[in-house]
């Protein structure tokens, strides 16, 4: 590789301004076009493969500089370059379109990018999703996929995933790929998890994922709706039918806070404002069946991604939004660039007050909070940040829609399949994901609480060659 | 996609549906109930089937015209047609055991669920009657009850149309607490079960706990996913709040926050009755 000249700036993304996306569900980040793609990526420094930070920093180890230098090296080829590259990314990561989107990258691949220190770290996230989505436009994808499908051979033993999330769809198409045959069985109507019913158009279009979810049928997974694992059938039932399952059942149950007025009408959970906003479409009501109320004055109590994507959401409905956190600006848990967004967008932002009591009006209604106000100490939790204490200050926000997004449990229903371990409501699996009933695998939210679209990626994949290794290990003692 | 195999006008209002759904009808119990959503761009709506066939993987909603999706069902699912989605069976089975003598009542279509479950307390043993209270051309399942359970009792109150609707359904409340407190009067009971519009089982249990019967009742919150993943159908039972679709639908009626879930089930009647205009002035308009 010839020496380069070393450029500090990360080439910018457009993206629309402020005033104009608070008015719609549009994505905001337009992303790079072929041309700035190539330039961002000649800033990549290409380390080698063996001690290039930014592959330890991603979950999933994608060979960044590898899939990068593509672009380079074909630069006067747009289609063989990007095919090329979604060849390296494909090897470990089959959502590029989405994790491209909604990684935290400044904590993983980018945290440790060389380029920091000399200026601006390499824009990997942005270029995966170029590489994506230019793809997908130009049928890339499909190409490569239908090069992939005729050496795939059948193996005549059936997998069933639970939940079509980004564990069990990752799971799904790598056992695929393997040859089983897989089924994915789904509780809502829709396929895609937190990507579908959680994260907001304006972040994560729901045709991309939609598209996604397409490629897996193409490679042969059913995928079964309005199937409720718990209720529907059971894991004992799947059992029966199948040589293996994985739950990726996610973290589902909202948390709710323990104070008065909980119940008041305008009080939603981030779950029920963002499944009425994003999976059933509220913001084409009438056009779409499903209402909701978003009122002038919103508050969203929580500060992680799911808190922003609430209020930003809010926001598009033409409300005053502001944020109220317990903690301070440091122990924000969102992507650094979800706070930018809001910030940009007019939300406000109070730290340090806790929800103490939710007052309502005489029909049922909520009004106002009242929060008493926080401090920190220097001490430190486990996961070290400042711990924090009530100081008997007591301040009164007025709200005619409050929304919960404090974390989230496992799926009640499945964690209470007999037999099965769970510790804090979180599935117990040992280092090959296996749950404590034999064949029974699972991963991503089901076994971490609330954690990263990327991480319940990689449990998927790992979660697929754990139950490869399991099923090949089946067919040679059936054949002893 | 899942397909009607028949649809019929079982009563005024009242809309009998035959729907292929074999992996509901393989696990379905008396008290649980499915969502449904019927369009593309529709709601998810819980309804309940009122009867299955495992073999022939089919059940039964009988649906009440209320707002804008039932009423869309009415007017443009027909025979043949197939439903997008039917997740489930949902919630829990009503609890099969002795309980002696109960009296379950079913006010408007609040029937249809009332009927699988006493069937089955029926025919394990219990001493059943029902109350069927609704207005006149709206009685429906009078056979199956009469041959489900020891004794069916149906007050038809007539509609009176000099009268608005909700002027009406006062009439029905009255005339079901009234013969809820003749019943309580002179008979004794084990068990009073209720399902029907929120304010009507709250004015029942109002007389019940008089009484001091025990008293449990299928709840009607708004229920979005019906998984437990939303919240959406949180009522407070016991001081303590529960999630309707995943503890429910069945709960202690001494128990329940009634005003609380009154409230909630009410939040959204602005937006519905817009929804339920628009759709009417769409009709009207013969579809250009
Ligand atoms: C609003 C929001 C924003 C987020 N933003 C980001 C972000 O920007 N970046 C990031 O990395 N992470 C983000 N996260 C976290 C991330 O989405 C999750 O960690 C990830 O989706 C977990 O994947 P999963 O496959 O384990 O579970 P999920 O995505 O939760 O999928 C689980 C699936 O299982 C289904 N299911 C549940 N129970 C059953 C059952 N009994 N039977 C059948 N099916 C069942 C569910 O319906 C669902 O479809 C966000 C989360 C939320 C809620
Ligand atoms: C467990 C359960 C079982 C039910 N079984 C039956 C049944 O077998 N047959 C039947 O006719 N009806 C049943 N219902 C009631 C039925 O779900 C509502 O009548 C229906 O949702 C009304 O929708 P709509 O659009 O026509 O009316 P809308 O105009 O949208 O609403 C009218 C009223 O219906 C209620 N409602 C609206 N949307 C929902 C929703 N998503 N979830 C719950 N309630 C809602 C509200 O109180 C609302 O004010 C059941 C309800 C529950 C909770
Ligand atoms: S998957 Fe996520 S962490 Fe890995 S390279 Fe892509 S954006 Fe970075
Ligand atoms: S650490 Fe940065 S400069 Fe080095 S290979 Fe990775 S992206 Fe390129
Ligand atoms: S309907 Fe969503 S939790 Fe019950």
């Amino acid at each position: 590789m010839p020496r380069r000249k070393i450029i500090k700036e990360r080439v910018p993304t457009p993206e629309r301004p402020a005033e104009e996306r608070i008015k719609s569900f549009i994505e905001v980040n337009l992303g790079y076009t072929f041309e700035l793609a190539v330039k961002e990526a000649e800033r990549c420094l290409q380390c080698p493969a063996n001690y290039a930070p930014c592959i330890k920093g991603c979950p999933v180890h994608i060979d960044i500089p590898g899939f990068i230098g593509k672009l380079v090296e074909h630069r006067d080829n747009p289609d063989k370059a990007v095919k090329e590259a979604l060849n390296v990314i494909w090897a470990c990561n089959s959502l590029p379109a989405t994790t491209g989107r909604v990684c935290p990258q400044e904590d993983q691949c980018e945290m440790n990018c060389v380029m920091g220190k000399v200026g601006d770290k390499v824009n990997i996230g942005k270029l995966e999703r170029f590489v994506a989505d230019y793809a997908r436009e130009k049928g890339i994808d499909e190409e490569l996929l239908s090069e992939i499908i005729p050496g795939i051979e059948k193996k005549n033993q059936k997998v069933a995933i639970i939940g079509a999330g980004p564990a069990g769809l990752t799971a799904a198409g790598e056992l695929a790929k393997l040859g089983y045959d897989v089924t994915i069985y789904e509780a809502l109507h829709e396929p895609g998890g937190v990507l579908m019913y959680g994260i907001p158009e304006f972040r994560l279009p729901k045709d991309i994922v939609e598209k996604e979810i397409e490629k897996l049928r193409k490679l042969g997974v059913r995928i079964l709706t309005d199937h409720i694992v718990g209720r529907t059938l059971t894991i004992e039932e799947l059992l029966q039918e199948y040589d293996a399952v994985f739950i990726g059942s996610g973290a589902g149950t909202p948390r709710l806070i323990n104070a008065p007025g909980i119940n008041l009408n305008g009080i939603y959970t981030a779950n029920e404002f963002l499944t009425r906003v994003n999976l059933m479409k509220a913001y084409l009501f009438p056009e779409y069946d499903t209402p909701v109320k978003v009122g002038r004055r919103v508050i969203v109590i929580g500060a992680g991604n799911t808190a922003m994507d609430a209020a930003r959401s809010a926001r598009r409905f033409g409300a005053d939004v502001t944020i109220a956190y317990r903690r301070g600006e440091e122990d924000v848990s969102a992507r650094i660039e979800e706070v930018e967004h809001a910030k940009e967008e007019g939300i406000k932002f109070e730290f340090f007050i806790n929800p103490v009591e939710f007052i309502g009006d005489d029909t049922g209604k909520v009004k106002a909070v009242k929060f008493e106000k926080m401090r920190a100490l220097d001490e430190r939790d486990k996961r070290g940040k400042r711990k924090i204490v009530g100081t008997g200050e007591y301040v009164t926000l007025e709200a005619d829609t409050v929304i919960i997004a404090i974390g989230k449990h496992p799926n009640r229903l499945i964690v209470n399949t007999p037999g099965l371990k769970v510790e804090h409501g979180r599935i117990v699996v040992d280092e090959n994901l296996m749950t404590s009933i034999p064949g029974v695998f699972a991963g991503g939210d089901a076994i971490r609480g609330e954690a990263t679209v990327i991480l319940a990626m990689g449990d998927g994949r790992m979660a697929a060659k754990a139950i490869h290794e399991y099923l090949t290990k089946k067919r040679e003692e059936q054949k002893a | 996609m899942y397909k009607i195999l028949e649809k019929r006008e079982l009563a005024m209002r009242n809309t009998w549906y035959k729907i292929y759904a074999p992996h509901v009808a393989r696990k379905v119990k008396p008290g649980q109930f499915a969502i449904v959503r019927a369009f593309k761009n529709g709601e998810r709506i819980p309804l309940t089937p009122v009867m299955w066939n495992q073999e022939e993987g089919w059940i039964v909603l009988i649906v009440f015209t209320r707002g804008k999706t039932t009423m869309r069902m009415a007017m443009e699912l027909k025979e043949g047609d197939s439903i997008p989605n039917i997740a489930g069976p949902l919630g829990n089975p009503a609890e099969m055991k002795k309980f002696g003598r109960i009296l379950a009542i079913g006010a408007y279509t609040g029937i249809v669920e009332v009927y699988p479950i006493v069937k089955a307390w029926q025919q394990i043993g219990n001493n059943v009657t029902t109350l069927h209270v609704t207005f006149e051309p709206m009685v429906i399942l009078e056979e199956e009850l009469k041959e489900a359970v020891g004794r069916h009792i149906i007050e038809a109150v007539p509609v009176d149309m000099s009268k608005s609707f909700p002027e009406n359904m006062k009439n029905v409340t009255e005339r079901l607490v009234e013969k809820v407190r003749e019943l309580l009067e002179t008979e004794n009971w084990d068990l009073v079960f209720m399902v029907g519009p929120t304010g009507d089982q709250k004015a029942v249990f109002e007389v019940v706990r008089k009484f001091g019967v025990p008293m449990r009742a299928d709840l009607h919150p708004i229920m979005v996913d019906g998984t437990g993943m939303c919240g959406a159908c949180r009522v407070t039972v016991g001081g303590e709040v529960k999630f309707a679709c995943i503890d429910g639908p069945e709960f202690d009626a001494y128990e329940v926050n009634w005003d609380e879930l009154i409230a909630r089930s009410g939040y959204y009647t602005d937006m519905e009755m817009r929804a339920m205009q628009e759709y009417m002035q769409s009709l009207q308009g013969g579809g250009q």
